[in-house]
């Protein structure tokens, strides 16, 4: 197959800078970032961040690996949630959905002062399932008719089959 | 603890006592007139045939009409104290200062429309909200879903939910990661991980619908009757539009009461589950009814599929009762909105019902439960066995053609007439239509009672004249159905695939060339036998003309019914209302306004994107939405990696169309791929999608 007939286009082995920053800059303004100098702060950072980020070689990859990295980092320090856990997956959709629409001014603000923000994020966070309280549910014995049961019986004198069921 | 079997009140006893009896008096009645026919010349193997037949259907009509009939009795007195809503409880009620108890409603899903589930779950949520009572219950979907597009557009409706009704807490969702045993296993795996912190469970369909009030009242019935771990309410049929929908939902309404009112009559504690609309202990639920596989191969061994009768019959052999609360109203269900559709849902419920021949024999069980096992069996093998009741007539009928009236024996002179056996036969005949078309009279009959009601079904005249067409109508599709179940029957006896696609729940109107392909072997075995019968036996040809009209002509009567516009236009006319059409309950209305009206509060859906597929791997929100509800997973093994970097490359190059949705779940359900593929996506667009997401 020809190049030009992929679907997604084939990775750049070295990107210029711009292509980067406009790429990252995209990424963050669909992240809800607005304000510019605040996307070439956090772009930059996440430039910064790349060659910590281990998951691809291309770098366009890496660089926005980096940038949602540094906004788990970001949250999981925030919300005091461990790194990689379906509950901080869960605070940055809290984040995207608009339960928190100033967020990127606290990403900015000295540590301790983001704490409104912090429960506004925890209060939307919604739990998929409560806590488990398991149940045992064994499988029933059902013994099933066979004109051949009472020879079995007499075979089997009595004794069980190890299965939930006598087979016919 | 399970509780002791109470005896059974000699009430209960003289009632089943007297049904069986009438049931049973009335089949030999019939079948005495039958035999008095046959016996003339003796028994020939064929009329040994037709008597066997014709004793196994007409005792099935037999149970039938008498069902009704007690049905109509019950509702005529106006008050059956043996029911479970006016039974005084055996213990004294729960102490009051007691928490209440804790219920779960559970809705399990597989592969729906959302759009129309959550808006179900909302207006049952608003109409339990109005009860004062909405702490009380917590609600779950349960999705079962594969098709990676509706997973991930369950999870932004329930999202949305949560946020619209602040329902944090107590609205969940989980999707399982394989959909093993179908909705029993889905349910079981409910009540293995949180059965404990409820004590009962409201088991929905996708398209149940329950008034606030009625999920407290079962609830209130629950506490009151500790020995009851299950109650069925009677789900009405509603909301649909086609003519075939209407017609169904008709019947359903206005002769459906008074079938579950006779049920309740004869089955009282020892009843049914219809698989939702119920509410179960689950305490015993948990205790007793982990379903074993069946030993043998498909279609009578495996996995159990009609699941509902074998949980019943499974409590009912506990100890455990199980009510009809057919007097409970505010339960409804959508049906099939298409007599195609509806084939197709019995093509899904045959093969489970046959499984059940199996189990009417087992040890342990209840005679109730046999005998619902049996029912179900009998709800689709009657079918072919009427099939072959019809043609083994023909067959005697072209066996007396063919033989010639001697006048003259031996050394008489005078002419032996034949013995007309026109009355006996004529009786036989009418014996029969009595017990098949007197319950919709009588259904009639009871509207006179109630002015309220009367008014529901569009007043006297229109309510008559419904029940002529709707009986016209039956008499027209009952051959249709019945070839159409014989096909299902014979499918899964000898292990054939029938190869149809899924059912559409929504309404939608049946093409020519869908009702031509579906119902073109109908027509012509409609044909074949009018000529043949016509040909060989002018007689029998007449008696058997309304099986003949109704095959001629499925193909318009499958395109006609299904239509929307006539649908509207006989409820314009006042043909087929209901009460639930003429005056519908809040929680309908609010049903009907969250189609068309709630804004979603997320933005994400205020538009369909071509695929919510593409959207969970491109749209930061929903990409990390679904991160978050994926299960706690083991990380994949050296081969499950090859194989998602086999599909990655494949997205990559080909795009997600070239994808089966098994590989796109695959994708979506491997947290480190979706970070991945969002990353890629991001850093290299995809040619035509413009700016993502």
């Amino acid at each position: 197959m020809s190049p030009a007939a992929l679907y997604l286009a084939p990775p750049s082995a070295a990107p210029s800078n711009d292509l980067l920053l406009s790429r990252l800059g995209a990424y963050w303004r669909a992240l809800g970032v607005s304000d510019p100098d605040q996307i070439v702060a956090l772009s930059e950072q996440a430039l910064r961040r790349m060659p910590d980020s281990p998951e691809s070689p291309d770098p366009l990859m890496g660089a926005l690996a980096a940038a949602r990295e540094l906004l788990d980092d970001w949250l999981a320090r925030t919300l005091d949630l461990p790194r990689r856990s379906r509950a901080l997956a869960a605070a940055r959709a809290a984040l995207l959905s608009g339960a928190a629409p100033d967020w990127p001014a606290a990403l900015f603000a000295p540590p301790g002062a983001a704490r409104d923000m912090a429960d506004a994020l925890r209060a939307a966070v919604a739990d998929p399932a409560p806590a488990s309280a398991p149940g045992v549910m064994s499988a029933q014995r059902i013994e099933l008719f066979s004109l051949l049961d009472p020879l079995r019986r007499w075979r089997r004198r009595g004794a069980s089959s190890p299965s939930g069921i006598t087979p016919s | 603890m399970t509780p002791s079997v109470r005896p059974s009140a000699k009430g209960h006893t003289l009632r089943r006592l007297i049904f069986f009896l009438l049931a049973n008096l009335t089949t030999l009645i019939a079948l005495g007139l039958l035999v008095s026919v046959f016996q003339s010349n003796g028994f020939s193997p064929m009329e040994l045939l037709l008597l066997l037949l014709y004793t196994i259907l007409i005792g099935w009509i037999c149970m039938s009409f008498w069902t009704a009939l007690m049905g109509f009795f019950t509702i005529l007195f106006g008050r059956d104290r043996w029911a479970i809503s006016h039974r005084q409880p055996a213990t004294p009620p729960p102490d009051p200062a007691a928490p209440p108890p804790r219920t779960a409603i559970l809705m399990p899903i597989y592969n729906e429309d959302s759009e129309r589930v959550f808006a179900g779950l909302r207006a049952i949520h608003r109409s339990l909200a109005e009860t004062g009572r909405l702490a009380d219950f917590d609600f779950f979907i349960l999705s079962d879903t594969r098709d990676p597009d509706v997973w991930v557009e369950e999870e932004l409706r329930w999202q949305d939910m949560v946020r619209a009704l602040d329902g944090k807490g107590r609205i969940f969702y989980r999707n399982r990661p394989e959909n093993t045993d179908r909705k029993s296993g889905n349910l079981e795996d409910f009540c293995v991980r949180w059965g404990g912190r409820y004590r009962y469970m409201i088991v929905l369909d996708a398209d149940s619908i329950m008034k606030g009030s009625t999920l407290v009242d079962m609830v209130r019935l629950m506490e009151r009757h500790p020995d009851v771990a299950l109650i069925q309410t009677p789900p009405v049929p509603v909301n649909r539009e086609s003519l075939f929908a209407r017609i169904l939902q008709f019947a359903g309404s206005i002769y459906g009461r008074m079938f579950t009112a006779g049920l309740n009559y004869w089955q009282l504690g020892e009843s049914n589950y219809w698989g939702h609309n119920a509410i179960i202990r689950v305490r015993p639920f948990l205790e007793h009814c982990g379903l074993p596989k069946l030993p043998g191969r498909e279609p009578f061994g495996g996995a159990i599929l009609s699941h509902d009768f074998v949980e019943a019959a499974l409590l009912r052999r506990a100890g455990w009762e199980v009510w009809l609360a057919y007097d409970l109203e505010g339960s409804y269900e959508e049906i099939p909105p298409t007599l195609i559709d509806y084939a197709k849902r019995d093509r899904r419920w045959c093969q489970g019902n046959l499984q059940h021949l199996r189990l009417a024999l087992a040890h342990g069980f209840n005679g109730l439960s046999r005998l619902h096992f049996s029912m179900g069996v009998m709800s689709y093998l009657a079918s072919p066995l009427w099939l072959l009741f019809l043609l083994a007539t023909g067959v005697e009928a072209f066996i007396q053609t063919r033989q010639e009236t001697i006048y003259f024996f031996g050394d008489n002179w005078m002419p032996v007439w034949p013995v007309s056996f026109a009355v006996e036969m004529t009786t036989v005949l009418l014996v029969t239509l009595t017990m098949l078309f007197l319950p919709k009279l009588l259904a009639l009959l009871l509207l006179l009672k109630d002015s309220r009601l009367r008014r529901g079904y569009g007043g006297m005249f229109a309510a008559t004249l419904s029940v002529v067409l709707e009986t016209v109508f039956s008499v027209l599709t009952a051959p249709v159905l019945m070839l159409f179940q014989t096909k299902f029957v014979l499918a899964i006896l000898l292990r054939r695939a029938v190869g149809w696609p899924t059912q559409q729940r929504g309404d939608h109107m049946t093409s020519f060339k869908e009702a031509a392909l579906a119902h073109g072997g109908h027509t012509l075995t409609g044909i074949v036998a009018g000529v043949l019968s016509y040909q060989y036996m002018p007689a029998f040809f007449w008696w058997f003309t309304p099986v003949l009209l109704g095959l001629l002509l499925s193909i318009p009567v499958s395109v006609l019914s299904s239509s929307i516009a006539l649908g509207r236009k006989s409820r314009e006319l006042g043909l087929f209302l209901t009460p639930e059409e003429t005056d519908p309950p809040p929680v309908l209305c609010y049903l009907d306004e969250n189609l068309r009206e709630v804004d979603p509060v997320l933005p994400v859906l205020w538009d369909q994107p071509a695929s919510r597929f593409v959207q969970a791997l491109t749209d930061p929100y929903v990409n990390a939405l679904h991160l978050s509800l994926l299960p706690e997973s083991e990380p994949p093994g050296k081969r499950r990696r090859h194989y998602l970097e086999g599909l990655v490359h494949q997205l990559e190059e080909e795009g997600p169309d070239s994808l089966s949705a098994t590989q796109k779940r695959d994708l979506i359900s491997d947290p480190d791929t979706l970070l991945r593929l969002h990353a890629l996506f991001w850093s290299r667009p995809p040619a035509n999608a413009g700016m993502l997401p």
